[in-house]
């Protein structure tokens, strides 16, 4: 098969490392060579969250500037800042609903215009979409899903070889019984608003 | 229901953390005794260990990383199959047992994981522990896949009990915190308990006994290299003839890069998973069929230079080529650094991969202390009272963090328990006040020697414990501060005010920093004294105290009044609750603990009960 990389990117706190594990392990589950990598350690602590999923036989767990077949935003300007790791021809998924860094929060600097964004994100990219995880998320039931929105769409994209109903069964598989119908509800926003 | 780690049987295949993985290998080998002291990025071991524990195996979090290898050693040498755990800077702790026990051997045999950092993730240094394997004697193993961290943890026990010498098992950040599908073998039961046959000429090394025992530890390693020679991890690729010799997590860029550049066919590639010791006829027949190698390893120069030294030994006309501009001594490889390498040997064009421009100037988002985290309570009543007229003497953790601004709590540091001694040394010669900073579990750790030195010598110091109740940096292990409802019975609390007093202290003040106006009285009166004074502050770390000790406060701030006022208390405390619109400055609810210093500070901010 095709070989993918997908880099993805956010804060933390943001579950984006849960994530990660659960693209990592639906791979897993249909057949495919799978690595993933993530780097943490000071994440809890609002830092940027990296992390990698490499479909169909790569062997390593990273990825360099302009090898990403795919960007997975999980915040908008952690997704700008993730571009470079975009190849040409790639394609980016990213949510839309800012997280502000301190020195934003505090008033010192100032958070970039989401039309620059789009704007960055169309002009290097073959793809594009763009969607509100945060508000999707807390209608499937909580802020937290909001990362399952965006693999839903990931799923609903066609850039990786399966689709949302191999996602679902391995968040029937994987995640705790109390959180999956919340989560199977994020799936279906998220491939909603793709379709939409 | 078990965890699949240590309930797996084999043949399963599951997606594993390269950490995980390596617990899964020492299951595989009949494990006995685990020791460790936690730190990024190895602590996922040990806490996997802790986590999934069965009664198979005895676990301990030691106090520091010397310790943990002297209880390991000693639990080897009682005979059981153990593994110690450290990060690459925990083993400059654990060196002096560690340089020695090479020496007697240990009948149960010993595997040190140590974890290193290339490109400081969240380390003070990117030290290259392959040094060890090389100044202690010991063989080392260098997994690059989940797989073979299971696959080499497991074959350096069985190695390190068939020889008796402590082996090393060498990764990286990168390998640590990867994850990969793993195959699992049949797990034994644990491994037999060996008899220790008393023999103090070998056990007991006085110099007459350890001058053998050197000659004894060359002869072992000699007889190891044979296992190196016919490892099934040092293995020949491809008949090119430009050699390629690998080691490490570079072995998987490197493969990645040859795999997509289509240049298998031009070269040979010598992989090196078990590095140390060196395989050399492998080597010398690899050398032979090339026109000209080159190394890519990861850090320090170590196999460049051994190849080096064969080349002229075998008197073999062959350029090795190794560090270069593109592959430093600095940091991690990848992909593109070793693509950029080979292209110039290859004849290909060294075509930089495309890259869109970043942006420039974006907002950072460094890491900081948590919303309600005690510390930032500490440091703003240290500011107030001491401002810049003291220097602030930091040690690891996570209130290193407390080094930005406006808290600017840290003018130096150099590693776990730094902050007392070397605070101790910079007072004395410079004449100023120093401030230093200690959480609790590094006190523990390293901080009681430093604290009796400072005593011993009549140093003139003000410490300050932080005692959060936890190793909260590295994911809230246990140590002896914890609270004793968490430890259970099978681990003892240690009362850290009584160590205090216990080592000599007598100006010995314990704060709640939550309480502002005691917190800074107190560290007016600890300034007007001199000589060696410790305030102990006591408050549960917010991220533990929710999840372990499930405490959680009923009410949130709110700002009141804006005004100058208001504006300074987020420039000075600079909570990340706090953030500014269009009407001023607010508390963002679902981010504020509740632990009210805001208010303290300033009468605009005031409390309410949480909406939802």
């Amino acid at each position: 098969m095709e070989r993918i990389r997908i880099y993805m990117t956010g804060v933390g706190g943001q579950g984006t490392l849960t994530a990660t594990t659960l693209l990592a392990r639906t791979a897993l589950d249909q057949g495919l060579d799978v690595v993933s990598g993530e780097i943490h350690g000071m994440a809890q602590r609002g830092g940027v969250v990296e992390s990698t999923v490499l479909l169909g036989g790569w062997k390593s767990p990273k990825i360099s500037h302009g090898e990403a077949d795919i960007v997975l935003g999980f915040e908008p300007l952690e997704t700008l800042r993730g571009l470079p790791y975009l190849t040409k021809g790639g394609s980016v998924i990213s949510n839309t609903e800012p997280l502000p860094p301190v020195g934003v929060s505090c008033g010192r600097e100032s958070y970039p215009d989401m039309d620059l964004i789009t704007d960055k994100v169309r002009g290097c990219s073959a793809k594009c979409w763009f969607l509100p995880c945060r508000t999707l998320g807390v209608e499937a039931g909580s802020v937290q899903a909001g990362n399952i929105v965006l693999l839903g769409a990931l799923c609903a994209s066609g850039l990786v070889p399966f689709g949302p109903d191999a996602l679902e069964a391995a968040i029937r598989k994987y995640l705790k019984p109390s959180l999956v119908d919340m989560n199977l509800k994020a799936v279906a926003l998220g491939v909603a608003k793709l379709a939409g | 229901m078990a965890h699949p780690i240590i309930a797996g049987t084999s043949g399963e295949r599951h997606l594993l953390l390269g950490n995980e993985a390596i617990v899964r290998g020492a299951l595989e080998a009949g494990i006995n005794v685990v020791t460790c002291y936690p730190g990024t990025p190895s602590s996922e071991v040990p806490d996997t260990f802790h986590r999934i524990k069965d009664g198979s195996y005895y676990f301990e979090y030691s106090v520091n990383e010397k310790v943990a290898m002297e209880v390991a050693a000693g639990a080897a040498l009682g005979g059981a199959m153990t593994m110690v755990t450290m990060k690459h800077v925990g083993v400059n702790v654990a060196a002096d047992p560690l340089l020695t026990m090479t020496y007697t051997g240990l009948p149960g045999g010993l595997v040190l994981l140590s974890a290193d950092d290339p490109g400081c993730h969240s380390s003070q240094n990117e030290q290259d522990n392959r040094y060890y394997a090389r100044m202690a004697g010991m063989p080392c193993f260098e997994p690059a896949s989940a797989q073979e961290a299971k696959d080499m943890a497991r074959e350096a026990l069985l190695l390190s009990r068939k020889t008796q010498q402590p082996v090393l098992l060498r990764t990286t950040t990168r390998v640590n915190h990867l994850r990969g599908p793993v195959t699992f073998d049949e797990r034994p039961a644990p491994a037999k308990i060996v008899e220790f046959e008393r023999n103090p000429r070998r056990f007991v090394p006085v110099p007459a006994v350890a001058r053998v025992r050197h000659g004894e530890l060359l002869k072992n390693l000699e007889s190891i290299r044979d296992v190196a020679e016919n490892s099934p991890w040092n293995t020949v690729r491809g008949e090119g003839r430009i050699g390629i010799v690998a080691s490490g997590i570079a072995r998987s860029y490197l493969a990645d890069v040859l795999a997509e550049q289509g240049w298998q066919d031009k070269v040979s590639v010598l992989e090196l998973g078990m590095s140390y010791p060196l395989p050399t006829r492998l080597l010398e027949d690899f050398l032979r069929n090339v026109t000209k190698v080159i190394v890519v390893e990861e850090l320090e120069p170590l196999l460049e230079k051994d190849i080096r030294t064969m080349v002229q030994d075998l008197g073999l006309g062959l350029q090795v080529y190794g560090k270069c501009e593109a592959l430093t001594v600095q940091g991690e490889y990848s992909t593109t650094s070793i693509q950029m390498a080979l292209a110039e040997h290859l004849g290909a064009e060294a075509v930089s991969p495309v890259c869109f421009e970043g942006e420039t100037d974006l907002p950072v988002r460094p890491p900081n202390l948590c919303a309600g985290c005690s510390h930032r309570a500490v440091y703003y009543s240290v500011r107030k009272t001491y401002g810049d007229d003291a220097f602030y003497s930091s040690d690891i953790g996570c209130y290193t963090l407390g080094i930005l601004p406006p808290l600017k709590a840290a003018d130096f540091l150099f590693c776990m328990g730094s902050s007392v001694s070397a605070g101790s040394g910079f007072s004395r010669s410079s004449g100023k006040d120093v401030v230093a900073f200690i959480g609790d579990s590094t006190f523990f750790h390293s901080g009681i020697t430093g604290l009796v030195n400072a005593v011993f010598n009549k140093h003139d110091l003000l410490l300050v414990v932080l005692d959060n109740g936890t190793t909260a940096m590295t994911g809230h292990q246990l140590n002896p501060g914890v609270d004793p409802k968490v430890l259970g019975d099978t681990c003892v609390h240690l009362d850290i005010e009584s160590i205090v007093r216990g080592c000599g202290v007598t100006e010995v003040a314990k704060v709640k920093p939550f309480n502002l106006k005691s917190t800074m009285k107190t560290f007016g009166e600890m300034k007007a004294k001199s000589g060696v004074r410790v305030i102990i502050a006591e408050e549960p770390c917010i991220l533990y105290a929710r999840r372990a000790l499930k405490l959680q406060r009923p009410q949130a701030a709110y700002v009141a009044e804006q005004g100058p006022e208001t504006d300074a208390v987020l420039n000075e405390f600079a909570c990340p609750a706090f953030y500014r619109d269009d009407d001023g400055v607010q508390v963002d609810e679902s981010l504020c603990s509740g632990c009210m210093v805001c208010m303290q500070i300033s009468k605009n901010f005031k409390a309410r009960k949480r909406s939802a």
